[in-house]
C-alpha cells in the first residue's frame, strides 16, 4: 500500500540501515554450513582422541607387601607387583619401596627414585654417607625422612601406606608429606 | 590453452616488489563458459553453497548410521575357527564370480588374470576405445551396453553370493560372528561379567609364603633343576598355583614317585643331598599351598 | 592484524591468484543442482572427496590407539570400541565411511560414463580416476584384515590365495603380500603399512592430479 502511495520513495532511495548484501548472506550460510561440517566431523574425533585425560582417576589399588611387625626404625627395602590396567594390556609393574617406622611408631615407605635424574637410590649404600639414601649417579643423597641434602631439588617420593590386619599395603606414589 | 604464443608478453614481466616472483597472471586460465547455455556463477560462494547443502545431507545421514549402527567387529582371528569366509561386499562380485567353472580349476587363469583384465583394462581405457565424437549415451550405443551389461552382471553375482551365503548361515545354524558377539557381550553386560574377547597372556600366578623355609628345601631337593628358582619352571611346568591342581598327598606321591613317566622320582635324591622326611613333607605342605586364589 | 598477516606473506609469494582461480572460477548453470535437480549427478565426485576426507581424519585418530599386532590388534580395535567414548562413532565413521566411499566413488564414475565427460580432451582423467578406483579398492582390501577378526583373517586368506593363482607371479606376490608363508603377525604389519603409509601417499599424489586437471580443462559441457 505505502508503495503505491509514494512510488518516489522505494526509487534511489539509499539504505538506511546496513543491509547485507546478498553475496555476504551466502558467504555466511556457506562459513555456516563450513562450520557444521567440520564440526559434525571433527567433533567425535576429538572427543576420541582426549578420552585419557577425562577419565575419572581412580584410587590406585593397595598392594598387599609385608607384615606390619617386621617394619624397624631401620630403612629396609622391599620388592612387590603393581597390577596396572593399561588400556586393553594388563601389565605388571615392579616396584620397590624402603620401608621404615618413625620414632611414633607411624609406618611410612619411600621410593628409591632419585629426584635428581631418576636413578635408583640405596640406603646406606656408600660409605662417605652412612645412615644415608645414596644416589650413585650424581651423588644426591638423602636423610632417613627422604630430605634431599645435596644436588636433588626435592626430597623422596612415598608411596600411600595402609596398615590391615598387621600387614602393610601400599598404593600410589605421593609427593613426600613427611619433610617440607 | 597451452599453446597460446605468450612470446609478447615475456616482454613485460611483473615482478612482485623487487623480489624473483613473477607477477601471477593467475593459476591457469578459467575455461570460458559463455558457450555453454544457461547462467554460470561463481564457485565460492555460490555453487559451494549448493554443493554443501548436499553435504550436510549427506553428512547427517552419514552420523545417523554410525551413531545408530556400530561397525561390526566378530571374534578374534583363529585359524581353526570354522567361520564362511567372506569378502567386503564390494568384492563380493568377483568372488562369486572364481567359483563358476569357467574362471576356477583349469581355467584359473582365464578366471582371475583373463576376464577381470579385460573388464578392468576395457574400463581403464574406455576414452581410447569410444573414441566418436558422441557423448550421449544412447548415441553410444556399443559402450553403453557393455556398462549396462557389466552392471548387471555385477549386480546379480553380489546378489547371488550375499543370497547364498545367508542361506549357508541357515543351513549351519551360524549367526554371522559379530552379532554373535554383541549379543554376547550384552548378555555378559546383563550379568556383570567383563565382556572382553581379546586374548591375553596368562596372569602370573605370585609365589605364596616366599619366604618360608620350605623354599630352601626346595632348592636342596634339586626341584630348582627343572621348575626353576622362581617356580615358573624351565623344562619342567611352572609350580605357581601348583596348589590347585595338587593337595599335599598327591604332591608327596609325586615327589616319591615321579610324574605321568615326564617327572623321575626324585625322593632319593633329595635324601642323599642331607634332607629329611620331616623336610619333604614340608615342602609339599608348602606347595600345596601354591593356590592362585589367596 | 590477519590481513597485515596476509598482506605480508602475499606479497612475498604472490598467493592470492591460486586460491582466487579456485574461488572465482565460474561453474556452469548444466551441474548446478540448484537450476536443474539432476544435476545433483554431478555431485558424486565431491561427495566422494568429502567422505575421503572423513576416512583421512577418522583414520588418523583410529590409530591413536590401534596397534598392528596379532595379538593387541584385536584387544586395541576392541578397547577403542567399548571402552574409549565415542570409539564406536570414530570407528563407525571409518568403517561405514570405507562402503560410502566405494559408492559414491562408483557412482561418480557412472556418471562421467554416461555423460560421455571422459572423452577427449579429458582421457588422463578418466585414466587418473580409474588408478584412485584401484587405490580405493586396495585400502579397502588391506583395511578389511586390520581388526584381526575371524572375518577379516579368513576373507584375507582367500584374496591371497587369488592372488596365488595368478600364473609365474602369482605365488611371488602372495608371498610379498604375505610378508611370509602365512598369514600372520607380519602380513598384519605389511597391510598396516600399506594402508596407512603408501596407498594414501599414492591417493593424495592421484587426487592432487585429478584436481589440477579438473582445473585446467573444466567442467565437460551440457549434454
Amino acid at each position: 500500500m505505502s508503495h503505491q502511495q509514494d512510488p518516489h520513495e522505494s526509487l534511489h532511495k539509499p539504505p538506511t540501515r546496513k543491509e547485507m548484501s546478498r553475496r555476504q548472506f551466502l558467504t555466511y550460510t556457506l562459513g555456516g554450513a563450513t562450520a557444521f561440517m567440520m564440526g559434525g566431523v571433527a567433533l567425535p574425533m576429538v572427543r576420541f582422541a582426549v578420552d585419557p585425560i577425562l577419565h575419572k582417576k581412580g584410587e590406585g589399588d593397595f598392594v598387599k607387601v609385608v607384615e606390619a611387625r617386621e617394619i624397624t626404625d631401620e630403612p629396609q627395602e622391599f620388592n612387590f607387583e603393581l597390577k596396572q590396567q593399561d588400556g586393553w594390556y594388563l601389565s605388571t609393574s615392579k616396584l620397590t619401596a624402603w620401608i621404615r617406622k618413625d620414632a611414633n611408631g607411624k609406618v611410612y615407605a619411600l621410593s628409591p627414585i632419585c629426584k635428581h635424574l631418576g636413578c635408583t637410590v640405596g640406603w646406606d649404600s656408600d660409605r662417605n654417607f652412612p645412615d644415608e639414601y645414596h644416589c650413585p649417579c650424581h651423588g644426591a643423597h638423602y636423610t632417613k625422612e627422604g630430605k634431599q641434602l645435596a644436588v636433588a631439588s626435592s626430597p623422596l617420593d612415598e608411596y600411600k601406606v595402609m596398615i590391615k590386619d598387621d600387614w602393610v599395603y601400599l598404593g600410589d606414589i605421593i609427593p613426600n608429606t613427611i619433610v617440607k | 590453452m597451452a599453446h597460446v604464443d605468450n612470446s609478447k608478453e615475456k616482454e613485460k614481466v611483473v615482478y612482485v616488489g623487487d623480489s624473483r616472483v613473477r607477477k601471477g597472471k593467475g593459476f591457469v586460465a578459467p575455461p570460458d563458459y559463455t558457450a555453454y547455455p544457461g547462467k554460470s556463477e561463481a564457485f565460492i560462494p555460490n555453487f559451494l553453497l549448493k554443493e554443501w547443502m548436499v553435504g550436510v545431507v549427506v553428512l547427517v545421514g552419514f552420523l545417523v548410521l554410525t551413531i545408530s549402527e556400530p561397525a561390526p567387529l566378530g571374534y578374534p582371528a583363529n585359524p581353526a575357527a570354522s567361520v564362511i569366509p567372506m569378502p567386503d561386499w564390494y568384492f563380493l562380485f568377483l568372488y562369486q564370480y572364481l567359483k563358476y567353472p569357467y574362471a576356477s580349476g583349469d581355467f584359473v587363469v582365464l578366471g582371475t588374470m583373463g576376464i577381470p583384465g579385460i573388464a578392468f583394462g576395457g574400463l581403464m581405457l574406455a576414452p581410447f576405445l569410444d573414441r566418436g565424437k558422441e557423448r550421449r549415451f544412447y548415441k553410444r550405443p556399443i559402450a553403453s551396453s557393455l556398462m549396462l551389461l557389466s552392471l548387471a552382471a555385477v549386480v546379480y553375482l553380489t546378489n547371488f553370493a550375499w543370497t547364498h551365503y545367508q542361506h549357508e548361515l541357515e543351513a549351519r545354524g551360524q549367526l554371522p560372528e559379530h552379532i554373535q558377539r554383541e549379543e554376547e557381550a550384552r548378555e555378559k553386560r546383563e550379568k556383570g561379567l567383563p565382556t572382553s574377547n581379546a586374548i591375553r597372556p596368562e596372569e602370573e600366578l605370585a609365589i605364596v609364603d616366599a619366604d618360608d623355609p620350605a623354599m630352601e628345601v626346595y632348592k636342596k631337593a634339586t626341584c630348582v633343576s627343572c621348575h626353576a628358582v622362581d617356580l615358573k619352571g624351565a623344562g619342567a611346568p611352572s609350580l605357581r598355583g601348583v596348589g590347585d591342581k595338587h593337595d599335599k598327598e598327591a604332591i608327596l606321591t609325586i615327589i616319591k614317585e615321579g610324574y605321568n613317566g615326564k617327572m623321575p622320582a626324585v625322593y632319593d635324591a633329595a635324601i642323599s643331598a642331607g634332607l629329611t622326611d620331616q623336610d619333604i613333607d614340608q615342602l609339599a605342605e608348602w606347595l600345596a599351598k601354591q593356590k592362585s586364589e589367596q | 592484524m590477519f590481513k597485515n598477516v596476509y598482506d605480508w606473506i602475499d606479497e612475498r609469494l604472490d598467493i592470492t591468484p591460486i586460491w582466487r582461480d579456485v574461488a572465482d572460477h565460474e561453474v556452469p548453470e548444466h551441474v548446478n543442482p540448484a537450476h536443474h535437480f539432476s544435476a545433483f549427478v554431478y555431485c558424486f565426485g565431491g561427495l566422494t572427496f568429502f567422505i575421503t576426507v572423513i576416512q583421512i581424519l577418522s583414520g588418523m585418530f583410529l590409530t591413536m590407539y590401534y596397534v598392528p599386532d596379532i595379538i593387541n590388534a584385536y584387544a586395541s580395535v576392541e578397547y577403542l570400541q567399548t571402552q574409549v567414548a565415542f570409539g564406536q562413532i570414530v570407528r563407525g565413521m571409518h568403517h561405514w565411511g570405507a562402503s560410502l566411499v566405494i559408492v559414491m566413488m562408483f557412482l561418480h564414475t557412472l556418471r562421467v560414463f554416461f555423460t560421455g565427460s571422459y572423452k577427449a580432451p579429458r582421457e588422463m582423467n578418466w585414466v587418473v580416476g580409474m588408478l584412485i578406483f584401484f587405490v580405493m579398492i586396495g585400502l579397502g582390501l588391506t583395511g578389511y584384515l586390520l581388526p584381526w577378526d575371524n572375518k577379516a583373517y579368513f576373507a584375507t586368506k582367500v584374496t591371497l590365495e587369488i592372488a596365488n593363482s595368478v600364473p609365474v607371479l602369482g605365488p611371488v606376490m602372495k608371498e610379498l603380500l604375505q610378508g611370509g608363508s602365512i598369514v600372520g603377525a607380519e602380513t598384519l604389519t605389511r597391510f598396516f603399512a600399506i594402508h596407512v603409509f603408501f596407498l594414501p601417499a599414492v591417493l593424495l599424489i592421484l587426487l592432487v592430479g585429478h584436481f589440477i586437471m579438473i582445473r585446467r580443462q573444466g567442467i565437460s559441457g551440457p549434454l
